[in-house]
């Protein structure tokens, strides 16, 4: 049974890494002590508070843990050690995540003294029925697949008219399984929806450079919440403290969607809207889709999805301040149609197939397609990219070709190959990658699609600003996709990371 | 500072029983209590009715073993209504013992310890964790984890290489062997069979680890008691008092990867630079040490912490010792007795009650009564010193005993 005080406790001080610096002799802790246990009394009101969230770290000392604790017993082996913050100011201990620990033999003199960062993510089993239990003291080399980036708080340079994308993130792990030459990525043990949301808010804070308490609101669609009940929203706004922080609390509003793999999408146009009206104050909202995508193992009912799915969290921020891409316009449609469900209580989704295709997928993303370039009066030469959802490869393609776009205007969002179906961030991990490259006064299509059913066309036009901001994100999504330090993982192995702790 | 204040009215032991340490499946702790007190006060000529206050420890009992709170079980047990206090270690127990005595309120109580691990075998590690660190727990670490990281971080400190590294690996699988030596001879001890270095180098090239299976304390179940009274009392129960010259306590984080040393224990050197003042004596004076080896680095690492060997040396010292061991450390050319009873490696190590253990090991010992084990040396043995351990170095208790009152 889950302390709920106790773990709000060790969450809000662990998940961001907080502590205080002692004003008066420089000391660090970490821990959000109101004195300096060497000033004592004078020092009471001279605690600022600082975060290691966003910091480098040192791994001091470190050896190997090849016999847990039983919370950390489906870790198997991992390393654990010592990790230094400010020059040694402050240590903590920590456990290096995302290494896969067979028999090889680990030389950890050559780790210690290797710099790391700090990543947020699950910290041990616990009950089904349990809190779910996070931290960021687990770490990965900085050298490796996850670099360390800054995050510099710039002052906003432009003032756009039109609402539109100013940061965004696209996270995934550095697991994939590769089939029948396709890839597609896999969490580690400790990453689900939620580690997945946060880091790749990280990521979007990171590339927008957007002041964290000007973001007013923050969405997140998932269609594979580990809860049922219980916002991942929530994390978020707390971990990468959205809005301004007050007794513990974040002004923000927080919320979760759910749509299938529609989820965030849908909420880009209400993002937009709110960031719009001049009577809301509000100057950002950010919008993320996470998932850990669900499917039974492939000799069972649903398990079809085996072959597909994948994992990545897509985050974007939206303003009306040093925008890289406007958003132009907008359709969305919708119809009851039961082509893919989970049923409350239920592990994985089901799909029976008779939908999947024609009545469910084709028709939507071509409605939606269509009538937004109409209502805009676009032609398909007017789009420089287009962007489906992208469940499969043969679908998207099928669909880009039937509306008449060509292999330039829709192979550059398609990374379905490289990723698997990440659900709710398919399509926004297309749209990132397109940014990714697009030059300014490019044109994107976007269309998502959740089942259910239905879907979402956007139109984003790139300014010049976009090339500005590009070097301040190394996690783009080539980067993940090409990193030398991807590690594959085999069937058994997958399940296994993909079930979790 | 005021050395002194042990200086007079000393309180002296009059008697120590305790039970094997081991797995003890079919015995309720409170069981365990009482067989050690029988033993003591059978020894002591005392019924249970001359004890004016029980001073009682244990570490995690009340969360193992679920039994009430432990005063109310012993009282009625043993139909005792006297003042009773509950500590996590025996040395603290003992220490508010000898405050009371000295302080002149009693003139004879009992100091007991039990713990009873084996019944939650299944979780006892994780327990540990939690209880000894929280933070290093949710971040992953082990009962062993701080260990090996303490070695690592020595071998670097000193830069220990190439061949001295062997020699302090070897030396290291050598405490354990002598302490298993050691056991042999203890009637209750929870390992009475030898080792081998080859065996403790197998069990680390195993784990993976510096530190292997043969490197570490196991989980037991025991318990102790001591008799503690004033002079005057003791003299009247016993022509063989044994002196507590000084006993003395100190503190340190938490959480071993935030404290400033990483190579050794501050509480450590604290409490034994104190209670060699108290004392009025320096670590050459000492000759008989039960040290607190929840692993066999912790052994090494107490013989420079407590004034034995110089900062990064003590391997060399043991190493030397050990190469024809004789039953002693040999330290700067004087004889150091050190884990008789085998150390928490071999005797056992049931938290609460472990240091009672080390207590009954001097006391037995500088009463010449340790029998097989007694120690063996031209010279009078006079002094003999505890240290005892909560949580990896959180808290340290060192307490010096003699035959006589300087």
């Amino acid at each position: 049974m889950s302390s709920e005080p106790i773990e709000r406790r060790i969450s809000y001080l662990g998940d961001r890494l907080r502590g205080r610096r002692c004003l008066i002799c420089g000391k660090e802790y970490f821990d959000l002590r109101d004195y300096c246990g060497n000033c004592g009394r004078k020092s009471f009101g001279k605690m600022a508070d600082i975060d290691f969230f966003f910091e480098k770290g040192k791994l001091e000392l470190c050896t190997l843990v090849n016999e847990p604790t039983n919370k950390f017993r489906k870790f198997g082996s991992y390393v654990y050690g010592i990790v230094s913050f400010h020059d040694g100011r402050v240590r903590v201990p920590g456990r290096i995540t995302d290494m896969l620990i067979e028999d090889e033999e680990i030389d950890y003199s050559a780790l210690e003294g290797k710099e790391v960062v700090p990543r947020f993510r699950r910290r041990y089993s616990v009950g089904k029925s349990d809190i779910i239990p996070t931290i960021s003291l687990a770490f990965t080399f900085a050298d490796e697949y996850y670099p360390h980036q800054e995050y510099v708080i710039l002052k906003p340079k432009k003032e756009y008219e039109t609402p539109g994308i100013v940061g965004y993130g696209f996270y995934t792990s550095r697991f994939r399984i590769k089939e029948d030459g396709l890839e597609r990525a896999v969490p580690f043990i400790d990453e689900d929806a939620i580690t997945a949301a946060v880091e790749a808010g990280k990521l979007a804070l990171i590339h927008s450079g957007v002041d964290h308490s000007l973001i007013g609101k923050v969405y997140v669609g998932s269609e594979s919440n580990p809860y049922a009940v219980k916002p991942i929203a929530s994390k978020v706004a707390q971990v990468l403290m959205l809005g301004e922080e007050d007794e513990g609390v974040q002004g923000v509003d927080a919320i979760d969607t759910e749509f299938a793999c529609k989820a965030a999408t849908s909420m880009f146009k209400d993002a937009v809207a709110l960031v719009n009206y001049p009577k809301m104050g509000i100057q950002y909202a950010m919008v993320i889709g996470a998932d850990n995508s669900q499917a039974a193992p492939r000799d069972c009912p649903g398990g079809e999805l085996d072959f597909f799915v994948g994992f990545g969290g897509c985050a974007y921020i939206f303003g009306k301040t040093d925008v890289i891409a406007e958003v132009e316009g907008w359709f969305s449609c919708t119809s009851d149609t039961p082509d893919f469900w989970r049923r409350d209580g239920e592990p994985y989704p089901m799909h029976g197939g008779r939908f999947t295709g024609d009545p469910a997928y084709f028709k939507h993303i071509r409605k939606a397609a269509k009538k937004l370039m109409e209502k805009m009066n676009l032609k398909v030469s007017d789009i420089n990219y287009f962007v489906p959802h992208q469940p499969n490869i043969p679908f998207p393609v099928k669909i880009a070709r039937e509306l008449g776009f060509k292999e330039e205007q829709y192979l550059p969002g398609l990374q379905f190959g490289r990723f698997g179906n990440t659900y709710s961030g398919s399509s926004p991990l297309g749209l990132a990658a397109v940014l990714d490259i697009a030059k300014p006064y490019e044109r994107i299509l976007l269309v998502s699609y959740g089942s259910g059913a239905g879907s979402d066309a956007y139109c984003f036009m790139t300014t010049s600003q976009i090339l500005e901001k590009r070097d301040r994100q190394k996690m783009t999504v080539r980067y993940q996709a090409e990193n030398p330090h991807i590690k594959y993982v085999d069937y058994y192995t997958y399940r296994r990371l993909k079930i979790g702790l | 500072m005021r050395v002194h204040y042990l200086a007079s009215n000393r309180p002296v032991i009059v008697a120590a029983g305790r039970t094997c340490f081991g797995e003890h499946y079919d015995k309720q702790p409170e069981w365990l209590m009482e067989e050690a007190w029988l033993r003591a006060s059978e020894e002591a000529c005392i019924e249970r009715k001359d004890l004016e206050a029980c001073f009682i420890s244990d570490y995690f009992l009340l969360l193992t073993n679920k039994l009430g709170l432990e005063e109310g079980f012993l009282s009625e047990l043993t139909e005792l209504h006297v003042p009773m206090d509950f500590t996590r270690s025996f040395s603290s127990a003992f220490s508010n013992a000898c405050n009371a005595i000295q302080s002149g309120k009693y003139d004879l109580v009992l100091i007991g310890g039990m713990e009873k691990m084996t019944d939650r075998l299944a979780k006892i590690r994780d327990d540990l964790m939690a209880l000894g660190d929280p933070w290093s727990y949710y971040a992953g670490g082990t009962p062993e984890a701080n260990h090996e990281l303490m070695l690592r971080a020595y071998v670097k400190k000193y830069r220990i290489e190439g061949d001295d590294f062997e020699k302090l690996n070897l030396a290291l699988a050598q405490i354990s062997v002598k302490n298993h030596l050691h056991a042999l001879k203890n009637e209750y001890a929870q390992f009475r069979r030898k080792i081998t270095v080859e065996q403790v180098l197998e069990a680390r090239k195993s784990a993976k680890r510096l530190l292997g299976m043969y490197d570490f304390a196991p989980i037991s179940d025991g318990a102790t008691a001591v008799i503690l009274a004033s002079e005057e009392v003791g003299k009247k129960l016993t022509d063989k008092p044994i002196y507590v010259l000084s006993s003395a306590s100190a503190t340190d984080y938490l959480s071993y990867p935030a404290r400033s040393e990483l190579t050794g224990f501050i509480s450590v050197r604290l409490a034994a630079k104190r209670a060699m003042e108290i004392a009025g004596l320096s670590p050459m004076d000492i000759q008989l040490l039960e040290v607190y080896d929840q692993s066999t680095l912790l052994e090494m690492i107490a013989l420079e912490d407590m004034g034995f060997c110089e900062h990064g040396t003590a391997w060399k010292a043991i190493y030397d010792s050990c190469l024809n061991y004789k039953g002693y450390y040999e330290i700067n050319g004087r004889k150091l007795f050190v884990n008789l009873n085998g150390g928490l490696k071999a005797d056992g190590n049931p938290l609460g009650a472990t240091g009672g253990a080390q207590i009954f090991e001097v006391f037995k010992q500088l009463r010449g009564e340790a029998g097989e084990r007694q120690a063996k040396s031209d010279e009078e043995i006079r002094y003999g010193c505890v240290l005892e351990l909560e949580g990896f170095g959180t808290k340290a208790h060192v307490h010096i005993f003699g035959r006589e009152s300087p």
